[in-house]
């Protein structure tokens, strides 16, 4: 279900407070952050985030088509990279 | 066969069920179309008068997305999220459910056809 129009998006408070200080003093450095549910906004656009995944932070560049996503969806937290394929036969000789 | 958006439309059956042949017409929005256009949904598409078609014709074309605009629109909204490389994208890169929905088993819609990995458990109880 989706959230209440009511309340409007989630932004981390802290966050878009650090975004807006950067933003005035016009720099552009990484924003380390765990705020994985904060709704990315339009002053978010051209700034980069750590985005923690639960192990590591991971890069986010936000550009304008990822206005309205979370910065969540940008962080994968699972490292699942398929299966192999062949016969174990094959993978034993190291052919694959 | 009456033709509506670059469609043919079946000609015996009620035109609220006809106009559902073309993509994006599902059954509330035919009831909508008709009743914008005064028509009743019982009568059978070949039994409609040329001016009615036409009425039909640009009643969907100005006011709904059907068909190739459509498909074009859902394309690049996909595309998009892929794009972005957001979790969604991936899954639909993968080819796996986008909602959330369990993996473990099931999902073969998504996944297609079963690929049988041997050595797994329950191989050779199959044979």
């Amino acid at each position: 279900m989706p959230r209440s129009l009511k309340k409007g998006p989630y932004i981390d408070e802290k966050l878009y407070r650090k975004v807006e200080k950067l933003t005035q003093m016009d720099r552009r450095e990484p924003i380390k952050t765990w705020a994985r549910a904060c709704t990315i906004v339009p002053e978010f656009v051209g700034h980069t985030f750590l985005v923690h995944n639960g192990k590591i932070f991971n890069n986010v560049f936000v550009t304008e088509d990822m206005v309205g996503h979370k910065l969540g969806e940008f962080s994968h937290t699972r490292t699942f990279r398929g299966h192999t394929t062949g016969t174990r036969a094959q993978r034993a000789k190291g052919s694959i | 066969m009456p033709r509506i958006s670059g469609v043919d439309i079946p000609d015996n059956k009620p035109i609220r069920i006809s106009l559902r042949y073309l993509y994006g017409v599902g059954p509330a929005n035919a009831q909508l179309i008709l009743k914008e256009a005064k028509i009743d949904g019982q009568v059978r598409a070949n039994k409609l008068t040329e001016d009615q078609l036409a009425q039909l014709a640009t009643i969907i074309d100005s006011n709904y997305v059907v068909e190739g605009t459509l498909r074009r629109s859902v394309a690049q909204n996909i595309a998009r999220l892929r794009d972005v490389r957001s979790y969604r994208g991936e899954r639909h890169r993968r080819g796996l459910p986008v909602r959330g929905q369990r993996t473990k088993t099931n999902a073969r819609t998504r996944k297609g056809k079963r690929k049988t990995v041997a050595g797994k458990k329950g191989v050779k109880a199959m044979k």
